[in-house]
């Protein structure tokens, strides 16, 4: 440790002047000087227990805040943190194919039949749109809960309608809104199918 | 008038052909001339012949005897007949078309009052009226007073609703009816909501995307 010059203490202290000193000490007791003033003009320093009051009280950031600061910290990233981001990337942004149907035209709609058929093999709609074959618009029961539904596109107009059941049982949609006896002993549904396009 | 009967001439011998090949193999060979014979008799006085062909078709589909299809296919002509009878009578200058004889025909067969159809077709000169017939149907069909259900969809007419809107007045007033008025209270309310009545939701996205075309779909009869 060097000791210090006395005649620079006394410098500082007034007791001796600038002008006696050699070049060097003068420079010493100048930047000593400059920085007693650098010290003096800085703000006061606050202590640890206000700084902490402070923090306390201070809102939490926003999500997008810490969502941006997380992403401005380098992180350490895992090769399986970055399949598992390229999967999520891959679902979200790559359609799902949920098959887009047909385009309809300006004079067809949607015609909707649900049947429940518990013991049902197989279900048919059979009707004047169809020239009343059997076999061309099958009816699933996907979850074999035995409700048995088809959506299908149809020309818009009036239908006359019946579901076969297992080929051979034909029977009334009783869930429709309009019936019409069909000259033959029983009950054809009447269906109207609106244009989709309104 | 030449024209016409000229291209009759032409084309039914052509249609006869089709109807009988549609109807061979499919309708008992027994049923197969005698609606082919009343098919003809329909082409020429004018009157539509799909219908015929359709009904002959579901009593095949149906495994119904040769003799109960000619019978429903004769009766079917008789009130194809009738129905042309009352359109003229109702004020629609004659030759009616197929599409609106058949309309007549299956709003009669609904059990609409002949005199109720015959207003509905007086008041709507000059416009399909099948979907008004309907919703008057569709009323009746609920037990409402046939006369007040046509004299409400005949006020939604004058009101500017057309076509298939005519549908949504019905549905209104059994939504009414529904939610617990009386039925001359339904009729009351959904008049004084004219032309003001909802339209049905548009099929929903997935509804349409899952729809498919059948194979042979065919457009309804004219």
């Amino acid at each position: 440790m060097n000791p210090i010059d006395p005649r620079i203490h006394r410098a500082l202290d007034g007791e001796l002047a600038r002008e006696d000193l050699p070049r060097e000490l003068r420079l010493v007791v100048e930047r000593l000087e400059a920085a007693a003033a650098l010290l003096a003009a800085a703000p006061a320093v606050a202590g640890l227990e206000p700084r902490v009051m402070a923090a306390l009280r201070r809102p939490a950031p926003s999500r997008m805040r810490r969502l941006v600061r997380w992403f401005s910290i380098p992180h350490a990233v895992t090769l399986r943190s970055l399949a598992l981001a390229a999967a999520v990337a891959l679902l979200t942004l790559v359609p799902i194919d949920e098959g887009n149907g047909p385009v309809l035209g300006d004079h067809e709609g949607i015609a909707q039949f649900v049947g429940r058929f518990p013991d049902a093999q197989t279900v048919h709609v059979v009707g004047s749109f169809n020239d009343w074959r059997t076999g061309t618009i099958p009816l699933e029961d996907r979850d074999h809960d035995g409700v048995w539904r088809a959506t299908v596109v149809l020309p818009t107009g009036t239908y006359e309608y019946m579901f076969v059941v297992d080929g051979e049982r034909w029977v009334t949609d009783h869930l429709a809104d309009r019936l019409v006896e069909d000259d033959f002993g029983r009950e054809n549904s009447i269906l109207i199918v609106r244009a989709a396009r309104r | 008038m030449k024209l016409g009967l000229l291209l009759t001439l032409v084309t039914s011998p052509l249609a006869a052909q089709s109807v009988r090949s549609r109807l061979e193999a499919r309708v008992p060979t027994g049923a197969v001339s005698t609606v082919d014979s009343l098919v003809q008799v329909a082409a020429r006085e004018g009157l539509p012949t799909e219908p015929l062909v359709q009904k002959a078709l579901e009593g095949g589909a149906k495994h119904v005897s040769a003799a109960r299809i000619g019978a429903a296919a004769q009766e079917m002509l008789d009130q194809l007949r009738d129905a042309r009878a009352l359109l003229v009578r109702a004020g629609d200058a004659p030759p009616a078309t197929a599409a609106e004889v058949t309309t007549i025909y299956a709003a009669l067969k609904r059990g609409l009052p002949a005199p109720v159809v015959e207003r509905i077709v007086a008041a709507m000169p000059q416009e399909p009226r099948g979907s008004a017939l309907h919703s008057v149907a569709d009323l009746a069909a609920h037990r409402f007073d046939p006369d007040s259900s046509a004299s409400l969809i005949i006020d939604a007419a004058h009101q500017g609703l057309r076509g298939e809107r005519l549908l949504d007045v019905s549905t209104a007033v059994v939504h009414e009816l529904q939610r617990g008025h009386s039925r001359a209270e339904a009729l009351a309310v959904v008049r004084r909501e004219l032309p003001n009545v909802p339209a049905p939701p548009k099929p929903a996205r997935a509804s349409v995307a899952g729809a498919r075309r059948p194979e042979a779909a065919s457009p309804p009869p004219p």
